[in-house]
């Protein structure tokens, strides 16, 4: 159990691990690769993926699943698009939209935590209704002619050549990490995703945690939502089609499991940077971005399987461990390995 | 006559079934008032033609989902049938085909490595399928980029034997696709229903470990599964280039949801464990004359319908599990004539 608890934790640090080897093998095929500028807009291209990733994070953490950040992340893309075109202040802008982000995730709370229907499904028609909504409110024209000064804001730089966004978003990540980590509360997310009726049993509110997650991730993607729009500059009706996809491939490819009450936010930011860097470093490596979709597919894949074996070796080897310190006196070896291939079957 | 009748419904949900029956005739009244060209068979035949590449796939992620997986990579399945179809014809001279054996031969193998990885390698089959989506769609546009056309013209002008499997009409009403999905829809049933295969996928979705204890090779029935859905995709990829007429990459790429939703809406629980083909296609159905009756009839934008397509979903997914056990179907059940407590015995399965 001690191996699988080490690694369970160290699974943040090898996405790292592989972040750094990622971006090493990139600059060791082309040298101009390695300069701060490059790897800053590694960094500065994923603050969208980020924010939705560490959102979903709570979700998976809690073992259920939000594929509706999509259509939000378009819905208030576009809210807030059309308000700032239309003159009003900032704050109202990004109120508006944290607040339809914190809406959706009521609803979807409501949903997955109260009426208890399967997450994936029920979210997947939140998404549904959302992409409708989204058209009824752009009436399927592009918003356009965003303010300069938001779309402006978008490259203003803080430490090096990173953006005050992704400053701000890694400091907010970390934030989070610590409540997570440090604070009673923050461990029930874990708690709940890792055995919910156990959760309740020792007295844990299962309800509201859900609940809680899945606000979060709805304001997460609505934040997500309105960096979009400030760094894209103009929001069309499909607008965040697919980012739920990326996300949770993020939160995988960051040690997060879809079982629930296994990894950290910290691991799906990195997990994010991944995702987000691939088709930049695809133009490093010579290749078209047409390779973009096929590599991740491929690393998603590589890391799933990987980390499904390692698992599932550690756990048979614990296996055979206890079953042989229980059986060390008297009964043989065979009479072990039969029941371990029992248990493994 | 009516025994046969109630015990055929029985294969599945009986009163989930009718539920869906019922709708389905209430969307023919409603549409059927408010405009009656909807209820020419020529137009409908186009409303189904439109949307049979839902309609094959779902028959197929049923099996899927009764083991208790999910398979949100078929659709990336359909574009790589018909743009391998396409390259390999035009681009390597493959005769028609031959050019079809190949992308069958192709999206069956990435349905078989899928299925290994979920089976043998026990990764989660949302995350593998999630993987397989970006792979396979990915792999669809590399191989477009084989192709001398630009990839956003798509290749056309494929062979009159060919295009015939997408344009003829079987009597000059009945278009043959649709008997191909016919075809498939009896497949899939007896499969599910009638056979021992059919009692392994159930027993397997129900409890795994039971299945395997019981001498089931519950890995392989998991990963046959994939590959039968992998199969669908190619035949829905065929038919949809031949209809069409043109060969492109990204050819059903936003399937993904229709499909889920069809296949929950039918009656299958996400869980696993339980579904009904018959079920699935009612859904399928019900959902496609949705989305050309309310244009059609009431002038709604077609780019509105996902907000009934997903408030039906939601819906279904809430009202069913509040209920599960001891709520709506009984209740659906009791308002049948008859037979209530006879029914409620044999729900539990």
């Amino acid at each position: 159990m001690q191996y699988v608890k080490k690694l369970l934790k160290a699974r943040g640090l090898t996405s790292a691990l592989f972040l750094v080897a990622l971006f090493l093998v990139v600059g060791a095929i082309n040298p101009s690769f390695l300069t701060p500028g490059n790897i800053s807009a590694c960094f500065n291209t994923s603050v969208v993926y980020t924010l939705v990733a560490v959102g979903m994070a709570f979700t998976l953490f809690i073992g259920e699943i939000d594929v509706s950040v999509g259509a939000n992340i378009g819905l208030v893309a576009a809210v807030v698009g059309t308000l700032l075109r239309d003159g009003q202040p900032l704050v109202v802008a990004c109120g508006a939209g944290i607040l339809i982000g914190a809406v959706i995730g009521l609803i979807n709370a409501w949903g997955v935590a109260i009426m208890k229907a399967p997450s994936l499904i029920f979210t997947l028609g939140v998404n549904g209704v959302l992409r409708g909504v989204l058209y009824v409110y752009t009436n399927g024209a592009w918003v356009e002619n965003l303010p300069k000064d938001f779309k402006d804001f978008s490259a203003v730089t803080a430490v090096g050549d990173l953006t005050v966004y992704y400053c701000v978003t890694i400091l907010v990540v970390i934030c989070i990490h610590l409540l997570l980590t440090r604070t009673k509360r923050g461990r029930y997310f874990h708690a709940v995703g890792d055995n919910a009726q156990g959760a309740t049993l020792v007295g844990l509110p299962t309800m509201q945690t859900k609940v809680l997650a899945y606000v979060i991730c709805g304001v997460m993607a609505a934040v997500a939502g309105i960096i979009f729009a400030s760094r894209i500059g103009f929001v069309t009706p499909q607008s965040g089609n697919g980012y739920e996809m990326k996300a949770i491939a993020a939160c995988v490819l960051g040690g997060v499991s879809l079982l629930g009450g296994v990894g950290s936010v910290v691991g799906s930011a990195i997990g994010a940077v991944i995702m987000a860097s691939i088709s930049y470093l695809l133009v490093f490596m010579g290749f078209s971005s047409n390779y973009d979709n096929a590599i991740t597919g491929i690393i998603l894949i590589i890391v799933v399987v990987g980390d499904a074996l390692i698992q599932h070796r550690s756990i048979v080897k614990n296996r055979r461990a206890r079953l042989m310190a229980r059986v060390s006196d008297g009964t043989t070896a065979a009479d072990a390995d039969a029941e371990k291939g029992g248990d493994a079957a | 006559m009516m025994e046969k009748v109630k015990k055929f419904m029985a294969r599945g949900n009986t009163s989930w079934n009718m539920l869906l029956v019922a709708l389905l005739v209430l969307e023919f009244v409603v549409f059927g008032i408010a405009n009656d060209r909807f209820l020419r068979p020529a137009l409908l035949f186009t409303s189904i033609n439109d949307n049979l590449p839902t309609f094959m796939l779902s028959l197929f992620v049923t099996l899927v989902m009764v083991t208790g997986g999910i398979d949100i990579q078929v659709s990336s399945l359909v574009g790589l049938t018909s743009i391998t179809i396409g390259v390999a014809w035009q681009d390597f001279g493959l005769p028609i085909w031959g050019a079809v054996g190949v992308a069958f031969l192709l999206v069956t193998l990435c349905g078989a490595f899928s299925g290994f990885l979920i089976a043998y390698c026990r990764v989660q089959a949302m995350v593998v399928t999630l993987g397989g989506s970006f792979l396979y769609s990915g792999m669809a546009l590399l191989v477009s980029t084989l192709s001398k056309t630009e990839s956003y013209l798509g290749i056309s002008g494929f062979p009159e034997d060919f295009r015939f499997l997408g344009t003829y009409d079987v009597g000059g009403v009945i278009p043959i696709q649709i008997l191909i999905y016919a075809l498939m829809l009896v497949v899939a049933f007896i499969l599910l229903h009638k056979t021992k295969y059919g009692r392994r996928v159930v027993l397997t979705g129900v409890n795994q470990s039971a299945a395997e204890y019981s001498g089931i090779n519950t890995r392989r029935v998991i990963m046959s599964t994939y590959v039968l859905s992998a199969i669908a995709a190619a035949i829905a990829g065929t038919v949809v280039t031949s209809y069409l007429g043109t060969s492109r990459s990204d050819l059903g790429g936003d399937l993904t949801m229709d499909v889920i939703t069809a296949v929950v809406l039918g009656g299958t629980l996400n869980t696993g464990g339980k579904g009904s083909i018959i079920g699935t296609a009612l859904a399928s159905f019900l959902i496609a004359f949705l989305r050309f009756g309310l244009p059609l009839c009431f002038d709604v934008s077609t780019q509105y319908l996902n907000i009934p397509v997903g408030i039906l979903l939601v819906a279904v997914i809430v009202g069913r599990t509040a209920t599960s056990g001891s709520g709506l179907l009984p209740w659906l059940r009791s308002l049948l004539p008859g037979k209530s407590s006879e029914r409620a015995s044999t729900s539990g399965k």
